[in-house]
């Protein structure tokens, strides 16, 4: 083979190449970039449905309640003048109202059609039809945690 | 006479093999049976006879209608000779005949620790009661809304009494036009009732929590309730819609003129599901019942009516775009908190709205939108995720696109290689 | 080159580079067979990139593996597509792994001296519906709870170890969050292992082999073959394949996302439609239609046994075709892979069809 043809062999050959090292670049870059980003843990922390932590004690001074995110549903958790904590879903039965605590008779009490609910969950009056579900709780470290019933 | 009654008993005993009604010791029974062959199936008064509580519970005929049931083979000593015979009981005196066991506590106790026993004196201060009283024998007496030969206990479904069957039992006469005629009342109730939000729920959706006519009426002693009672009625189970009316400063008002509370606005046997539209003062405001100028209240219904509406939009809106995100496949199931949170925020300010205070309105409604704020951003965040997931596609396609197509020039110059090697 | 000659005055490598330069492919009609293997290679490491990616996120049991998988799709940048990447590049795994048996079948290249080829690759495939079966149950969503809870009732019908089977692979009776865990050690712990040294051995064999050709084209002459290069010509071939599966899977994860649904809930009632996955679907299917009882047996272990002894027979094919070591094709062999796979085919489309 003669110099003259072998020449734009070598320069096609070198665009080529640089070409690909170009691609390759950019690939593998797409390909780490996600992954780089992937690895970064974010600021969210993941969403235990089977336990929340619903705050300090001392935010739960006695004759209190707040109703808490657990999952999906909103848990309400009192507690009485003697110290007790009770949990339950906080979605009355009757018509998917949020219930609330009711400190003087220590009981649970719907304001949309005045049902009444004792703290262990049960309809005791109004027209809620079945009780309410019961959650645990548990006091960890002056730390509240709800957890589901099952999981004791 | 010996005669007859061996042809009675034989009688009886052809009787007892094609009716399904069992021989008993109780001769009232046994003759009765006879008797019920020969009426029409309305007529007939033993039919339910034995499932009636009353027979249940050992008593028999004789407990209310006298007479002597052992007497088996004589009309005349069963009955027409028998001094304590009563025979049908006259509607004036029923009341009393049944309160003569009813009103007793010492002897209903045994049937029952909890009994009560008030029902007589109850009646005696109702409409019904007062107007029996006054020789008016048409109106309802115990057996008219119990039944009778066939009484159930209240909470048996079968009983006419049973809430389910409450209804249409006070229809049978308030119903009735003709039968009305001369009281001069309206004769609608069950219409407009049946057509009620909670006629609804009562009749067609069988909850028991929703009130039939004794709810708000009583029962033994049914009145209409007054002007002053109503709220306390509908407070009993719309606790929160009266507490906050009562603080008003529409209560006073209303009382002093007369207006029926609640009832003012939402009517009585036709109560209808509210509607926004009560607020909407072009167009099916309440308040222009009263309020005929514009001006203040006018700029109070419209600020409700608006903020309501406002909710109401993004409520939709928040939901749109949830579902949009889920149809796309985004994983967004954390977003269900706060649109049924915003759901619950609508209903809690449309109870604001009986404060009659512009505040506490605003303060309820706030938490709507926060929720739906929430709900929006993160499915709109979960709609741009899926763009950029495209967008983010495209740029990767078109990057191994490229190096595929350099590949391909790199591998023909591979092969020219290779064939130049070989040649 | 610095590095190659650092490392060659230790360790002599040249023999390694010289082998992969020496190394030739056979070029004919069948040449496009050839790709089967290696794109399953890369698709395994695909599998093996996303996994240990998923699992700095993951974290197994009933209380926290439904939302550790949510927290990776919903919350980590890109969680989303390393779970459909995974999701997707299996998938094509077991299908171009099937693709490169059947390939290998109809082209008798499990004939002698390739047995123990055959044999490995066989264990491989079999190894990579076992990861598939494990994986499946990972997000403990409802959908995989109830398929594991019917796959692993047939193994309880295997006789005398069937009740060991099944409390082997459960861990217990039920299908809990203890066979979550076991499951988890399975895909990410034992499979791999017994994978990877498998795999090892079937990349040496086939190198040290070379590439078969079918019988036919043994029998012309050396110097009419014709052949490429395996490096660069056919590498830089594969890497070309390669790249277009990686955008296919690409493709795949944004417009067809597997769905995590809803969280398995032991005390529910199954949902309908309850499926394993399309490979496992002719023998569901199968097992579906075979009656109660078939002569003094029973159908799902008529089933089983069918599909155990099946299996075996596949596996040994190298040792029962005996016309394949001479050089020759059967015929009768050949009918018995179309024959199955049109069973495969009618029965999963079957399955899905009706």
């Amino acid at each position: 083979m003669s110099t003259i043809t072998k020449r734009p062999e070598t320069s096609r050959r070198r665009f080529i190449d640089i070409l690909l090292g170009t691609g390759l670049f950019m690939w593998i870059s797409s390909i780490i970039y996600p992954i780089a980003k992937y690895l970064v843990p974010p600021e969210a922390a993941i969403l235990y449905v089977n336990s929340v932590e619903a705050g300090t004690i001392s935010e739960f001074p006695p004759s209190s309640s707040k109703i808490i995110r657990f999952g999906r549903k909103p848990v309400i958790i009192a507690r009485q003048r003697n110290g007790k904590f009770s949990a339950l879903a906080a979605t009355c039965t009757h018509l998917d109202c949020t219930v609330q605590y009711k400190a003087d008779t220590e009981q649970i009490w719907c304001a949309c059609h005045n049902g009444l609910f004792d703290l262990t969950g049960k309809n005791i009056s109004g027209p809620p039809p079945t009780p309410l579900a019961r959650y645990i709780v548990v006091v960890k470290d002056d730390k509240v945690i709800v957890t589901l019933e099952e999981m004791i | 006479m010996k005669h007859s009654s061996v042809a009675l008993l034989i009688l009886v005993i052809a009787a007892v093999a094609y009716t399904d009604i069992p021989l008993t010791s109780d001769a009232c029974i046994n003759c009765h049976r006879l008797l019920d062959e020969e009426l029409e199936p309305g007529e007939q008064i033993l039919k339910n006879v034995f499932k009636d509580i009353h027979l249940q519970v050992g008593l028999s005929c004789a407990d209310c209608h006298g007479g002597n049931p052992d007497a088996y083979d004589d009309e005349d000593e069963a009955m027409w000779d028998d001094p304590t015979f009563r025979g049908e009981i006259a509607r004036m005196d029923q009341p009393e005949m049944c309160g003569s066991c009813h009103s007793d506590p010492q002897y209903m106790r045994q049937y029952s620790a909890t009994v009560k026993t008030d029902q007589i004196d109850q009646y005696w201060t109702s409409q019904h009661g007062i107007s029996l009283r006054n020789g008016i024998d048409k109106v309802a007496i115990c057996t008219d809304c119990h039944g009778v030969h066939g009484i159930y206990p209240v909470k048996d479904p079968r009983s006419q009494v049973y809430p389910l069957n409450v209804p249409s039992t006070c229809a049978q006469c308030h119903n009735d036009a003709q039968y009305m005629g001369e009281f001069n009342l309206p004769t609608d109730q069950f219409y407009l009732y049946r057509t009620s939000v909670h006629g609804k729920a009562l009749l067609d959706r069988q909850s028991l929590s929703a009130p039939a006519c004794n709810d708000c009426h009583g029962n033994h002693g049914a009145l209409p309730p007054d002007v002053v009672h109503i709220a306390d009625i509908c407070g009993t189970c719309h606790v929160n819609n009266n507490r906050l009316f009562q603080k008003s400063h529409l209560k006073n008002i209303f009382l002093k003129r007369g207006f029926g509370q609640c009832e003012a606005c939402h009517g009585n046997h036709g109560i209808k599901k509210p509607s926004d539209e009560y607020l909407n003062w072009e167009h099916g405001a309440v308040c222009v019942q009263c309020h005929k100028s514009a001006g203040n209240p006018k700029e109070l219904a419209d600020l409700f009516y608006h903020t309501i509406d406002s909710l109401k939009h993004q409520i939709i809106l928040a939901k749109e775009l949830v579902s949009q995100a889920e149809q796309k496949g985004m994983e967004i199931s954390d977003l269900y908190f706060p649109l049924e949170e915003s759901q619950k925020v609508l209903i809690q300010t449309r109870t604001s709205i009986h404060s009659f205070n512009k505040d506490l309105l605003l303060e309820t409604v706030k938490d709507g939108f926060k929720a739906t704020d929430e709900a929006i951003q993160g499915a709109s965040a979960a709609l741009i995720e899926f763009d950029q997931r495209r967008k983010w596609l495209f740029i990767f396609s078109l990057i191994i696109t490229f190096l595929i197509v350099v590949v391909y020039f790199k591998i023909k110059d591979f092969d020219r290689m290779q064939r130049n090697k070989n040649q | 080159m610095g590095i190659f000659n650092w490392i060659n005055e230790r360790v002599d490598i040249r023999g390694f580079s010289e082998f992969a330069f020496k190394k030739k492919v056979p070029v004919f009609y069948g040449t496009i067979w050839y790709y089967l293997g290696g794109v399953s290679l890369f698709l395994f490491a695909i599998q093996v990139m996303t996994g240990i990616l998923l699992l700095l996120y993951y974290q197994p049991g009933a209380a926290t593996a439904f939302e550790s998988v949510k927290f990776i799709v919903s919350k980590v940048a890109f969680g989303w597509l390393i779970r459909e990447v995974h999701a997707w590049s299996a998938n094509l795994f077991i299908f171009f792994a099937f693709l490169h048996m059947f390939t290998v079948f109809f082209a008798k290249a499990y004939r002698k001296p390739r047995e123990m080829t055959w044999f490995s690759g066989m264990i491989l495939l079999i190894l990579g519906m076992a990861f598939g079966f494990s994986g499946y149950l990972l997000p403990w969503n409802e959908l995989a709870f109830f398929a594991t809870k019917i796959g692993s009732d047939i193994a309880g019908a295997v006789p005398f170890v069937g009740d060991f089977l099944l409390r082997l692979l459960r861990a217990g009776d039920e299908v809990t969050g203890a066979t979550l865990t076991r499951f988890y050690g399975f895909h990410v712990a034992l499979f791999p292992a017994i994978f990877t040294v498998v795999l090892g051995i079937h990349l040496v064999l086939v190198q040290v082999q070379g590439m078969s050709i079918p019988p036919e084209l043994e029998r012309i002459p050396e110097k009419h073959r014709r052949y490429m290069p395996f490096f660069p010509n056919f590498a830089m071939r594969d890497a070309l394949l390669w790249l277009m599966v990686l955008n296919v899977i690409a493709l795949l994860a944004v417009f067809f996302p597997w769905e995590l649904g809803t969280k398995a809930d032991p005390l529910a009632s199954a949902p309908a439609g309850i499926r394993p996955e399309w490979y496992f679907m002719f023998m569901f299917q199968t097992l579906k239609l075979i009656p109660g009882h078939i002569f003094f047996i029973e159908g799902e272990l008529f089933g089983l046994l069918l599909f155990t002894f099946g299996t075996i027979f596949w596996f040994l094919v190298p040792l029962l075709d005996r016309k394949a070591g001479k050089g020759q094709r059967s015929r009768f062999w050949t009918i018995i892979g179309v024959l199955l796979i049109v069973y495969m085919i009618m029965m999963t489309l079957w399955g899905y069809l009706v």
